[in-house]
């Protein structure tokens, strides 16, 4: 029954998906802001609750104030099953009126990035993507807030090390991660770290197809008997490295993820075991009034994707919610500084450039406390704000001390080297251009 | 001189000294290969009726284990869950035939593989529509497979091993067991294997392809739910399931794509063989993860020697 209701749900969809794209052609008073999605592959479980969250901030904002500045936002998914070359398709099929372009996936951004300077239409790639995009002299169209993967690694380190790295000295830290260019991203900050504060560092990859069988990589955790594990880890991945943690009694206290490690529903399914396991986040789940208004404009009116409201509970769909934020408030920074509604690709660009998420502004969205305040400028695309550390109790993740800061006086002069070598290979890279900074 | 001693001694020192190591690393590769094998055995089965390499084994895993835990998600309790289950698997063969392998018979294998990746694509689309892409857990206890671990103190040392991969191991040999005692000893088992010798001579014999077509796709969608459940028993199920059978293609390169026997033993050698030379060789000298490209250069090395497989049939064609 419940399949047939869903054939019912399928041409009604379908019905509804020709009248919405008939409108989205009409609609030329509305801002195109495309996302490249996964709702489908082996990354799909822990897409589809973040990019649920981000559609529907967006669907509230629409259907509470009417969009943002007066206008409609048409929050368009483009499906690229975390696939690279669908991905770029995807990017070419919908930079025609796009004003932003949210790629989703490391790889898929480092395809785009030199398109990006061509067609000038700015990346927004919360949390992900290549870390040096920070510089935004040498990456004038890219933005990667609020933290980078390099500011992560460092952020666990500090966790881990009780503030004090030094404290790492003699020991060993394993890194298990996923064999891609996400996987790999935070290796030169790690190993920089590593040779600084004399402990030893252990990457251990973990191949795509080895994602749900890793006994490889645990039986070489037990040789090596690492101090601790951080894990790079994404999609089927996750579930995979908790299962072999529990199972071969790694110390869940000594086991921390980046915050694409952090899905409630992998430590659901893993319960008490899971129990000491800690993910870096850079939102904290809870009951903040903006998600009051999301309930009440958009799950209750049946305008989400979402089949249980307990869904928005989640750290990854709170994420969405705080990632369409960003979006949200860089388009009214353009808005405002260019005195008109309907703002283009590079006004956008611009309220990407200056954005400026204090904590004054997140209680005014009825977000406090939900996300890290950072700002954003000419030379700073990232914010590099900080992030906690959640930890699971065994049935849902808490907030676990204050919030991280990343070492940025380590970082820093390694994004400049990392941006100069970028452009240097890819010459000639335009950099900022006959972009201002103003 | 130490890369020397690298490769040919210090492994054997690893393994002597670490038993008890070791005695993990041969279990954790038997688990694999009984896993790879059974993968691998989907495809043999419909290769060895039909000729036809089907892409769609991987999806059917997962389109099998959804739908279990599907159904148990939504009331249906594990004893009724996997009869029904079995019974969409069967609507689903006599789908495939019916509506896909019917209308191409007499095609070139080449179309008929093709057809099998139309089938792939549809099974992804319509699971994700029904179950919907997220993460679900296998609803092992529910099924009676044993969740605990036993532990042994060999050599000083431990090795754990989880129940639920013990029952993996026996219900993977009794499947095999009772596939091949189908195939050899029944009537219809004769009549497979008839039709993959040739199928001109199958027919004027009056064995019906479609009636055996509709068979073998439901015993690979039986061998799927297996999969399925002890793949998911481990990590979960989701549509990342589908990736691991791109493992069973080298069993299938060095076992042989129409052997049963070649499925099985193809599958624990490379199960056993990847584990080992990655514990020993590949992280301490290449960084690790060889799993993803080991298998194949041994099938390739096994097909320099023998292109049929270790267990496949030579094909002598005369002009």
């Amino acid at each position: 029954m419940k399949s047939l209701t869903k054939f019912a749900t399928l041409i009604a969809a379908s019905t509804m998906l020709v009248g919405v794209g008939a409108a989205t052609v009409q609609a030329a008073d509305s801002l195109y802001t495309p996302n490249l999605t996964y709702r489908t592959g082996p990354f799909a479980a822990t897409g589809i609750p973040i990019m649920n969250g981000q559609r529907d901030y967006i669907n509230m904002l629409n259907a509470r104030d009417g969009g943002v500045g007066g206008v409609m936002i048409d929050f368009d998914e483009c499906e690229t099953s975390y696939n690279t070359n669908k991905g770029v398709e995807c990017y070419e099929k919908t930079k025609g009126d796009a004003i932003v372009t949210q790629p989703w996936s490391t790889g898929i951004t480092l395809q785009v990035l030199p398109r990006t300077n061509v067609d000038r239409i700015p990346i927004l790639a919360p949390g992900y993507g290549f870390s040096p995009m920070s510089d935004g002299n040498t990456f004038a169209w890219a933005f990667n807030p609020p933290v980078s993967y390099w500011d992560g690694a460092s952020m666990i380190l500090n966790g881990i090390s009780e503030g004090n790295l030094d404290n790492l000295k003699g020991k060993k830290v394993a890194l298990l991660h996923l064999d891609h260019p996400f996987g790999k991203e935070p290796i030169p900050v790690i190993k920089a770290l590593a040779e600084k504060h004399g402990f030893e560092f252990l990457p251990i990859p973990v191949g795509l197809k080895e994602m749900q069988n890793q006994s490889a990589q645990w039986l070489q955790i037990r040789r090596e008997r690492p101090d601790f594990v951080v894990m790079w880890g994404w999609g089927a991945m996750n579930a995979g490295a908790l299962t072999e943690a529990a199972k071969t009694r790694y110390p869940m206290d000594q086991f921390v993820g980046v915050w694409w490690s952090g899905h409630d529903a992998d430590l659901e399914a893993l319960g008490a075991k899971g129990k000491g396991y800690r993910s870096l986040s850079w939102n904290v789940p809870g009951n903040y009034p903006v998600m009051e208004d999301i309930k009440t404009h958009v799950v209750d009116a049946g305008n989400s994707m979402i089949e249980n409201a307990d869904e928005m509970d989640s750290t990854f769909y709170q994420r969405g919610v705080v990632m369409s934020m960003y979006l949200a408030e860089a388009i009214k920074e353009a808005q405002a500084k260019f005195g008109t509604a309907k703002i283009n690709a590079e006004q956008m660009r611009w309220g990407l450039e200056n954005l400026d998420i204090s904590e004054e502004k997140l209680a005014s969205l009825g977000m406090a406390g939900m996300t890290t305040p950072f700002s954003t400028s000419c030379s700073n695309h990232t914010g590099h704000g900080g992030a906690w550390m959640l930890r699971w109790d065994g049935e849902q993740f808490v907030q676990d001390g204050d919030m991280l800061s990343p070492d940025r006086d380590l970082i820093m002069p390694m994004e400049a080297e990392k941006a100069a070598e970028y452009a240097k290979n890819n010459a000639p890279w335009p950099g900022r251009g006959d972009l201002a900074c103003d | 001189m130490e890369l020397l001693y690298n490769i040919f001694v210090d492994p054997f020192i690893q393994m002597y000294e670490a038993p008890d190591f070791l005695l993990q690393v041969l279990w954790e590769g038997l688990v694999s290969g009984v896993l790879y094998a059974l993968i691998a055995l989907g495809f043999v089965l419909i290769f060895k009726s039909s000729r036809i390499f089907n892409f769609a084994q991987g999806i059917m895993v997962v389109f099998a284990a959804l739908t279990l835990v599907g159904l148990h998600e939504n009331g249906v309790p594990a004893w009724l869950a996997v009869p029904i289950t079995l019974g969409v698997m069967y609507v689903l063969a006599v789908g495939i035939e019916r509506v896909v392998l019917r209308p191409l018979v007499g095609q070139p294998d080449i179309i008929l593989f093709m057809a099998t990746i139309g089938v792939t694509l549809f099974l992804i689309g319509f699971g994700e529509f029904i179950f919907g892409g997220e993460n679900k857990v296998m609803i092992t206890e529910a099924l009676g497979i044993p969740t605990g671990a036993l532990e042994f103190e060999p050599f000083g040392g431990f090795v754990l091993i989880e129940e639920k991969d013990l029952a993996a191991v026996i219900m993977a040999v009794l499947l095999v067991i009772a596939l091949l005692a189908f195939l050899n000893r029944t009537s219809m088992g004769r009549a497979i294997r008839a039709l993959g010798d040739d199928h001109q001579a199958a027919l004027s014999v009056g064995i019906s392809l479609s009636t055996i077509w509709v068979i073998v796709w439901f015993i690979a969608g039986v061998i799927a739910l297996a999969t399925g459940i002890v793949w998911g028993a481990r990590a979960g199920v989701s549509f990342a399931l589908e990736v691991i059978a791109y493992k069973a293609l080298p069993v299938l390169m060095l076992g042989g794509l129409e052997s049963v026997s070649g499925a099985i033993i193809g599958g624990l050698l490379i199960g056993l063989l990847e584990k080992l030379f990655e514990i020993y060789w590949g992280q301490p000298l290449l960084g690790g993860n060889t799993e993803t490209w080991f298998a194949f250069i041994l099938a390739l090395f096994v097909l320099l020697f023998r292109p049929q497989g270790l267990f496949g049939e030579r094909i002598i064609e005369r002009v």
